[in-house]
């Protein structure tokens, strides 16, 4: 045996260097080193993962960036927005003032504007292609109106219907027009993408649980001698079991920068037709690109997902594991 | 020390695969386990290191009765001993002092201790400038003498091993033994599986032999099985006086 063999370094007294970083000789440190040389050691199925990962994850990241966006579509459209009620003939300018003033203290009600029978009919002549016509009739057929503007809560609850039937009963009051149908219409719409968004998202939150807890359990097969080599060794199990953890949460994390990548990258596919979109409707609307805020939730709930699916995955084979020295 | 009482594994009902068997290991002992293949020798050695758990019977190691062991005990238990494998189970995605260094790591030692001790564990196995070799690029007795620095990098109390020259020529045999011996020198109770006969008859231990399951006299002369009596092995008095026959 070659047992008086000594490296240059010894017999010149120098002791060996570990070949790694100090880190790397902490029990977090080398769970940490084992993830990440793990993804080194197989590159292209770890990419190709990550790219699953990444373009799963990314319909619900992208879904989270717009759900802003659609909730500010819903209020901001609402924002200036009015209905108007109109007076019976019997009213007369100054009672119809008076009313409009009235109005202004309700509850629901932001503010209010009084339209008088002659600038209406004022108006009517400046709108109208018949505006001359309506001298034939030698007086103003025109009511008095009350332009009412609701506050934001109101606009976008229920409260805006009950308003419309306190307003209708008023004797005052002959007719109400309401020009937010639209507006709610959208808002339904935009309420229905979220549901059908969130539903889709959960389901793909859920796809992405199975893709990190099936890759973390080709990864317990990979390192099943290793495990068993430590178990004999006296390792803990959090021992054993921190390297995966931390592979799914790494996986988590890459998963999630692909996500939010594939999402920015969409986003700027359809930020300037969304913007053009918009101004035909005379919109403010405006797609923004996610914030550094957004991308960290992501980034969070990623490795958050990555963690629980490897900690799923650990559950079953490490229970089977039978751990020990060959039979003789 | 190790004591075995009245131990018993059932692995089926009425399918035993140790019975009844005693026997006590004094502390810095050197001992054989011996048998066919099948008399239960690895059996035995997964009870020592709480891999199986008697179905009766007790074990003690030192002050530790297995019985009131817990399960989060049993790792602290394991990291007090050495096991050397007959295919050394090096892992060979890592170089050889990241093999050595393994236990260390796991018994959450400080990076310069684990540094003097793997440097100290190579040396001793002679393998101090293959240090950052990998396993495969070793011959079998390199690895199992890697292999033999692992187990015995933490300082354990006790060196179990299975079968370690079981791959081997004599003469890298004799040089493992050689190793094992030094250790056991130092104090380090020793057990070794073995039936390699050439072997038990060039280094001249204590035995305890194993057939069907249960333990016969630890006398080669004597082949009658002793059914619950306690063999007890040699001292490390005894060996000396038993080596410096060979």
């Amino acid at each position: 045996m070659n047992t008086n063999a000594k490296s240059d370094d010894e017999q010149s007294g120098h002791r060996l260097r570990a070949p790694g970083s100090k880190w790397q000789y902490t029990k977090r440190g080398y769970a940490l080193s084992q993830s990440l040389k793990q993804f080194n050691r197989y590159k292209m199925a770890s990419t190709v993962t990550l790219i699953v990962l990444g373009i799963t994850l990314a319909l619900p990241v992208i879904l989270l960036f717009t759900s802003s966006a659609l909730q500010q579509l819903g209020t901001r459209s609402l924002e200036g927005e009015s209905l108007t009620a109109y007076l019976k003939n019997d009213v007369s300018d100054l009672q119809g003032a008076e009313i409009a003033q009235l109005w202004m203290g309700k509850p629901g009600i932001q503010t209010t504007r009084y339209i008088s029978k002659d600038e209406a009919l004022q108006l009517f002549r400046q709108n109208s292609d018949i505006g001359d016509a309506i001298s034939v009739l030698g007086r103003n057929p025109l009511p008095g109106a009350v332009i009412v503007f609701p506050d934001t809560n109101t606009l976008s609850s229920a409260r805006l219907d009950t308003l419309v039937a306190q307003l209708s009963g008023l004797d005052s009051v002959a007719r109400i027009q309401l020009d937010l149908r639209w507006v709610k219409r959208l808002k339904s719409v935009v309420s229905l993408i979220q549901l059908v968004g969130g539903l889709l998202a959960g389901f793909l939150t859920l796809t992405a649980l199975l893709v990190i807890g099936n890759t973390i359990r080709l990864e317990l097969l990979r390192r099943r001698s290793e495990m068993e080599v430590a178990n004999l060794l006296g390792a803990t199990n959090s021992f054993m079991n921190r390297p995966i953890l931390y592979t799914g949460a790494l996986y988590g994390f890459l998963g999630g920068i692909v996500s939010c990548l594939v999402a920015v990258l969409a986003f700027s596919a359809i930020q300037k037709p969304a913007h053009e979109l918009s101004s035909l409707y005379e919109s403010s609307f405006r797609l923004l690109m996610p914030n550094i805020s957004q991308i960290l939730i992501v980034l969070g709930v990623s490795i958050v997902l990555g963690f629980i699916g490897a900690l799923g995955s650990l559950y079953r084979p490490s229970q089977q594991l039978t751990y020990g020295v060959p039979n003789t | 020390m190790i004591s075995f009482d009245r131990v018993s594994l059932e692995y089926q009902p009425e399918r035993f695969a140790l019975r009844d068997v005693s026997f006590i290991l004094e502390p810095g002992s050197f001992t054989y386990l011996t048998g066919h293949s099948g008399a239960g020798k690895s059996s035995l050695l997964k009870l020592i290191a709480c891999l199986e758990r008697p179905t009766t019977g007790e074990i003690y190691a030192g002050n530790i009765r297995y019985s009131q062991l817990r399960k989060r005990q049993v790792p602290a238990l394991r990291q007090q001993m050495g096991i050397i494998f007959q295919d050394n189970q090096l892992l060979n995605d890592r170089c050889v002092f990241d093999n050595v260094a393994f236990p260390l790591i796991i018994g959450g030692y400080k990076f310069v201790d684990i540094e003097k001790r793997v440097n100290a564990a190579l040396k001793k196995v002679g393998l101090s400038d293959k240090a950052f070799d990998e396993p495969l690029s070793l011959s079998g007795g390199e690895q199992q003498r890697v292999g033999i620095a692992r187990a015995v990098v933490a300082r354990p109390k006790i060196l179990l091993a299975d079968e370690p020259t079981g791959n081997l020529d004599s003469q890298i045999s004799a040089e493992i033994m050689q190793l094992l011996m030094q250790f056991n020198a130092s104090g380090v109770t020793v057990l070794i599986a073995t039936h390699d006969e050439g072997l038990l008859n060039t280094f001249n231990f204590p035995r305890l032999i194993l057939k069907q399951g249960q333990l016969v006299q630890s006398d080669e002369q004597q082949r009658t099985v002793i059914a619950g009596g306690a063999v007890r092995s040699s001292s490390v008095a005894s060996h000396r006086r038993n080596k410096d026959s060979v």
